[in-house]
């Protein structure tokens, strides 16, 4: 399913989906289950559940355009569109593919570190905040330093890691917090 | 199969009968064909919005036949079995408990190796490494094995330094260990450090009362 491409676009990790695999499965394994219940019991000449015989009743006595039946099946809709987003949808979107080391991967937060401690290291940055998303990354420096000094060691850091997509870089500088004097 | 796959598969079908079933019944409900003017095709469910969601006539329509009860019967069977089955697939095992390994140059020996102690293993070759504070290791992936690792990063580290250091160390040893030719399929997940911060000045303690005994 993750076969790496072997143009510039390889897709990092897919998610496996276990949790809402467990989730769905236990709901329709419950109903399913308690179906198959009542209806060998109506075959072998019980009498049906009265849930069951509640819910027949419901169901053939409320119209389409009752509130009720609207309302549930907008339900079921909205389900329907999240069930299809996470069996489509790739997931794990926090690990970063590697464009050196097919099957490697970095985390967001680790790409931040790394170019948040290679700007603070430049001269007049007293502290950065650096947040990388998929498609940008934005550096936040706190200080008097030189914008584009900042720029291109963001930029150099990035591109010693090596991502498949390189994020756009976005700096911006603040002034440094206030400090309290040590004593 | 892979598990991956098959799960993205079955959640797509049940989102597609959910999502199909709520959308016919939405139509109907809000007037939606004689809104938009459209006639659907003869036979098509639930096209006025007077009529109910399962009438009493629909459901018991095949009731007095031969078949109804055992199809119905069955099919839910089938539907608990597979959905069973679905569950088990997801608490099973990633890998099986021990690996065999490769002993085609001794012929009538059988070597097998547990999966917990290459595991261990290999976690502690790449706690070892330098520049790498945590290691969490796995294996992964039914029959072909595979090493999924994830590893601690100090501040600053060359993230491509540390994968080809894991390549040559842990994951070549791991795979000497189970004597294949072709190194491990590796899913290697690196993290980082942040950069350590420089140490708030401290209030001063107030000093502490002096106990009695």
């Amino acid at each position: 399913m993750s076969e790496p491409s072997s143009a510039g676009r390889r897709p990092g990790p897919r998610s496996e989906r276990v949790r809402p695999a467990l989730v769905v499965g236990l709901l329709g394994l419950a109903v399913a289950g308690a179906l198959l219940y009542d209806a060998a019991a109506s075959w072998t000449g019980h009498r049906a559940g009265s849930w069951r015989s509640r819910a027949a009743h419901q169901l053939a006595t409320r119209p389409l355009d009752s509130g009720w039946v609207l309302a549930g099946a907008a339900v079921l809709a909205l389900l329907g569109c999240w069930l299809l987003v996470l069996a489509c949808a790739r997931g794990e979107r926090r690990w970063l593919p590697l464009r050196q080391h097919p099957g490697a991967v970095i985390d967001r937060v680790g790409v931040a570190a790394l170019v948040e401690t290679r700007v603070v290291g430049l001269p007049m940055v007293a502290a950065a905040r650096v947040r990388v998303r998929r498609r940008r990354a934005r550096v936040t420096v706190y200080g008097s330093a030189d914008l584009v000094q900042v720029r291109e060691a963001a930029a150099a850091e990035l591109a010693r890691i090596g991502l498949v997509r390189e994020p756009a870089l976005r700096v911006r500088g603040r002034p440094a917090r206030h400090r309290p004097p040590m004593h | 199969m892979s598990r991956s796959t098959v799960n993205r598969v079955v959640l797509g079908l049940v989102a597609v009968v959910l999502l199909a079933g709520a959308l016919l019944v939405l139509a109907g409900g809000l007037h939606l064909y004689r809104r938009l003017g459209v006639t659907p095709p003869s036979g098509w469910p639930l096209t006025s919005a007077r009529q109910p969601v399962l009438s009493s006539a629909a459901r018991t329509r095949w009731r007095d036949r031969e078949w109804w009860w055992p199809a119905v019967v069955g099919a839910l069977a089938v539907l608990v079995l597979l959905a069973l089955w679905w569950l088990a697939a997801q608490l099973r095992r990633p890998v099986p408990a021990e690996l065999d390994r490769d002993t085609a140059d001794h012929p009538g020996l059988r070597l097998r190796v547990r999966s917990a102690a290459l595991v261990a293993a290999v976690r502690e070759t790449a706690v070892g490494l330098p520049r790498v504070s945590a290691a969490r290791v796995a294996l992964t992936g039914r029959p072909e094995p595979k090493l999924r690792a994830v590893l601690l990063l100090e501040p600053g580290t060359d993230p491509g330094a540390a994968v080809a250091a894991f390549r040559t160390g842990p994951n070549t040893a791991a795979t000497a260990t189970l004597g294949s030719p072709t190194p491990l399929p590796l899913d290697l997940r690196l993290q980082v450090a942040p950069t350590p911060k420089p140490r708030e000045p401290r209030e001063r303690r107030r000093r502490r009362a002096p106990r009695v005994q």
